[in-house]
């Protein structure tokens, strides 16, 4: 056993039917250091992540961890090894205390009344705790009525609690401001002087060099290279991720004809939330729509999408005034892709090909029967022209990458025959390359002459996508900039309602 | 108690479910206009027609808590107040008798947790299927008919009074105690918020969810036992359709005192507010001579009013 080794992860191997999710992975961790783990979704990380965990069983290769070979059956045998995970999705129960929620099924037994919950002890313990990452959340409050970040800190109490030498953390930024990820940091810190050795699984690469202390990639599975950070560069790390060498992440090198107006915004008010908002987006071009979070940027686009009213003003699309419903904006032409997509944009639970022609039902088949040799036709010629990756046109969404799925909204919203499309931060969640093919794809609509309307947190995804730049903030378009004038600087600043 | 408690509890009072409100309107209302409601003699009424509905209320809180659902419950009651009177009617001793009537309770809710919680199939049409076979089984035992004349031990548990209280009254307070300290005061009770609230949370801590969901029904079905005594005591006869309809108020309870269908949120105490609103109401609309059939339609009535009030006030 090489010294300081907590755990080895030798050979691993993991196939799904009709998926070899890992092959002969390795990765290995040392007692007080954070090792990252990256790669593209689908790259094995919570494959691996969750063999660790006992929630799946490896079909080969070994797990040691301080040096003895450890059979990881079920989660409980893995929280015996010292193993804890904090998954992405919030393992934590709504309407119990944080208290409870730290023991959730080691709950200490009552001193004196056999059968009873030591509620005084797994207070006082979860008081100690909560202080020792230097949080301060009463221990008895509901978690229900916590922020994300207290949530999120709870969360790594409850991995301290069962006295953890393993910790797992899967994406635990993805929902925390700023300020709130120095904190979660200063805690992971405090965690690694003590010893305890912090997995640490990002999308977010420049986290890798302000926590990490190495990192390893994974993709399609395989290992690919671990190395100490200090010796990284993004670009080392992205190469590996995605396998070949990426020049550019947002390829844009044309400016397409402008042709006829598909959206005109006057003076649109809705109270406490739009005022006096103004805009146009023509065909032809992508219009950027940036702005800090609830500076009412989606709040304008479900108005133009007739999804919420106005008070005040007009919005005319394609020259005509759409107010009333997202069904009529549909049948003018409009195509809406959300944030949330699986919640908004997708039944997921449905095949591909139903999500793909649901919007268009009454123009594919107008007589109300659904012809099966058609909607193949179509769904195929989709699947085709937007590279959609996917076994079958039956596969159910849910099973689809996060890239993917958002090229399925986006073939629903073209198989409605859209013409103006609103992308609300349409590459959130979606990994590297998937994320240069969804730009790719939004650069052939406009040159086709579609019009499209994003809005995106990202910066450089908006100064490189954008022929023209909106700027919100507090409900106000604060500033329009071209190509040439816009930086990140300048967008940040009326962002945040600097005026000079 | 700490601070945080206590604004727990504010918290609750201010986010009060509509079942606070639905009570003391209704009593307002029914002391209005009617002179007998506001009797001594009749609030212990209410609180004795009440009782068998707050026993089965707090075995559906957990069920529902675990987002679950039992429909069944009513039928098991009947069943289990059909094997209490043949029992009795065999002379096995009155004791055995009401352990057989707790234990029919339990095994029925076995079957629905076994079904829900091993198969995993969906507790809806699990129970509603229990549903026929309780009935079919207690119609099967009585020849459809009613079995009378139990004695005095039996009545006793409608009639006699302990320190004073009546003894639906004190088996009321006890089952509730139980319930209150298992809910929040032991492993299990924890298990049961989870079990709605996260089950994936709860799984992924090791604990084995499909043993306590069992659990949940089998409590349930035991309470549903219990509540079979009092109401068998107070007819001094078991009728083995006396259940039906019951798991309709006693959802109509457990929703009025602000349990969810979701996320495990939800109040005990919450529960005999509501099984107290859904017995005034009863019990009022009976003073003023509105029958049975009419009953059912306001309790129906009052529910959806709680909820577009709650739902309104953002809660």
């Amino acid at each position: 056993m090489a010294e300081g080794l907590v755990l080895q992860l030798e050979g691993i191997s993991k196939q799904f039917p009709g998926v070899k999710a890992l092959e002969d992975a390795n990765f290995d961790l040392r007692r007080g250091e954070v090792h990252m783990l990256v790669g593209e979704n689908g790259a094995g990380k919570s494959t691996l992540i969750k063999i660790l965990a006992g929630a799946y069983r490896h079909d080969t290769g070994r797990i040691v961890i301080n040096g003895r070979p450890a059979d990881i059956q079920n989660p409980a045998q893995s929280l015996a090894l010292g193993v804890s995970v904090i998954y992405q999705e919030f393992n934590l129960v709504p309407f119990l205390s944080v208290a409870q929620n730290i023991f959730l099924g080691r709950e200490p037994r009552h001193p004196k009344i056999p059968g009873l919950i030591d509620h005084a002890r797994m207070k006082a313990e979860s008081q100690a705790l909560l202080e020792s990452l230097g949080v301060d959340i009463d221990p008895q409050t509901t978690v229900h009525y916590l922020g994300v970040a207290q949530q999120q800190m709870v969360e790594v109490a409850k991995a301290l609690s069962v006295n953890a030498q393993i910790v797992v953390m899967d994406e635990p930024t993805s929902a925390l401001t700023t300020r709130e990820i120095e904190q979660l940091f200063a805690a992971i810190r405090r965690l690694t002087a003590g010893g305890v050795g912090v997995i640490y699984i990002s999308h977010r690469l420049e986290e890798v060099f302000q926590i990490g202390d190495r990192v390893t990639v994974l993709r399609d599975g395989k290992w690919i290279t671990t190395l100490n950070v200090r010796d990284a560069t993004m670009d080392v790390i992205i190469q590996a991720m995605v396998g070949r060498a990426i020049n550019r992440l947002f390829p844009r090198d044309f400016t397409a004809e402008k042709g006829e107006e598909a959206l005109a915004v006057r003076n649109v008010h809705r109270h406490g939330v739009l005022q006096d908002i103004s805009m146009t987006v023509r065909c032809g071009e992508i219009v950027g729509l940036a702005g800090l979070v609830g500076a009412g940027r989606t709040e304008l686009a479900r108005v133009i999408f007739g999804a919420d009213s106005y008070d005040a003003g007009e919005v005319t699309i394609f020259g005509r005034t759409a107010r009333g419903s997202p069904a009529a904006c549909v049948a003018i032409g409009v195509g809406f892709l959300p944030e949330d997509r699986k919640r908004e944009g997708l039944a997921l639970i449905l095949p591909l090909r139903e999500n793909v022609v649901v919007a268009s039902l009454r123009r594919l088949f107008p007589s109300g029967i659904i012809k099966r040799a058609k909607e193949y036709t179509v769904v195929t010629d989709f699947v085709k022209s937007l590279d959609i990756a996917t076994p079958s046109i039956n596969r159910m969404t849910k099973f689809l990458s996060g890239g993917t799925q958002q090229k399925v909204v986006l073939a629903k919203w073209l198989c409605t025959q859209s013409r103006f499309l609103i992308f609300d931060e349409p590459t959130r969640g979606i990994d590297v390359g998937a994320k240069a093919e969804i730009h790719q794809l939004m650069n052939e609509l406009v040159k086709q002459g579609a019009a499209i309307l994003m809005i995106s947190s990202e910066l450089p995804e908006v100064l490189n996508m954008s022929d023209r730049i909106y700027v919100m903030h507090k409900g106000r378009i604060t500033k329009e900039l071209s190509r040439e004038e816009a930086s990140q600087e300048a967008i940040l600043r009326h962002a945040m309602g600097v005026t000079k | 108690m700490s601070e945080t408690v206590w604004r727990e509890w504010a918290r609750r009072v201010a986010m009060a479910p509509g079942a606070v409100y639905a009570l003391i309107l209704l009593s307002l209302v029914f002391a209005l206009f009617t002179a007998q409601f506001l009797t001594l003699q009749n609030l212990t009424n209410v609180g004795m027609q009440g009782s068998v509905l707050v026993i089965v209320s707090l075995g559906m809180t957990l069920i529902i808590l675990s987002e679950g659902i039992d429909l069944s419950i009513g039928p098991v009651l009947g069943l289990a107040g059909v094997v209490l009177a043949l029992a009795v009617k065999q002379q096995v001793g009155l004791p055995l008798a009401i352990l057989a009537a707790i234990v029919t309770g339990g095994l029925f809710g076995g079957l629905n947790g076994f079904l829900i919680a091993r198969l995993g199939l969906p507790p809806f049409v699990v129970t509603l299927g229990t549903f026929g076979m309780a009935q079919g089984l207690a119609l099967v035992l009585t020849e459809g008919s009613s079995v009378p004349g139990l004695g005095p031990a039996v009545q006793y548990f409608n009639d006699g009074r302990i320190a004073g209280l009546p003894v639906p009254i004190v088996l009321t307070a006890i089952a509730f105690l139980v319930v209150y300290t298992i809910l929040y005061h032991t492993k299990f009770g924890t298990y049961v918020f989870a079990l709605g609230g996260n089950q994936e949370a709860l799984t992924l801590a090791g604990v084995r969810t499909r043993l306590y969901k069992t659990v949940v029904y089998v409590l349930a079905g035991a309470l549903a036992g219990v509540g079979a005594l009092v109401m068998t005591a107070r007819m001094n006869a078991a009728h083995p359709t006396v259940g039906v309809g019951l798991e309709f108020d006693a959802i109509a309870s457990v929703i009025l005192g602000g349990t969810s269908f979701e996320r495990g949120k939800g109040w005990l105490v919450g529960t005999i507010i509501g099984a107290l609103a859904v017995s005034v109401l009863r019990n009022g609309l009976n003073l003023i001579g509105l029958s049975t059939s009419w009953q059912v339609s306001m309790v129906g009535t009052v529910i959806i009013l709680a909820i577009v009030v709650d739902s309104l006030r953002g809660i």
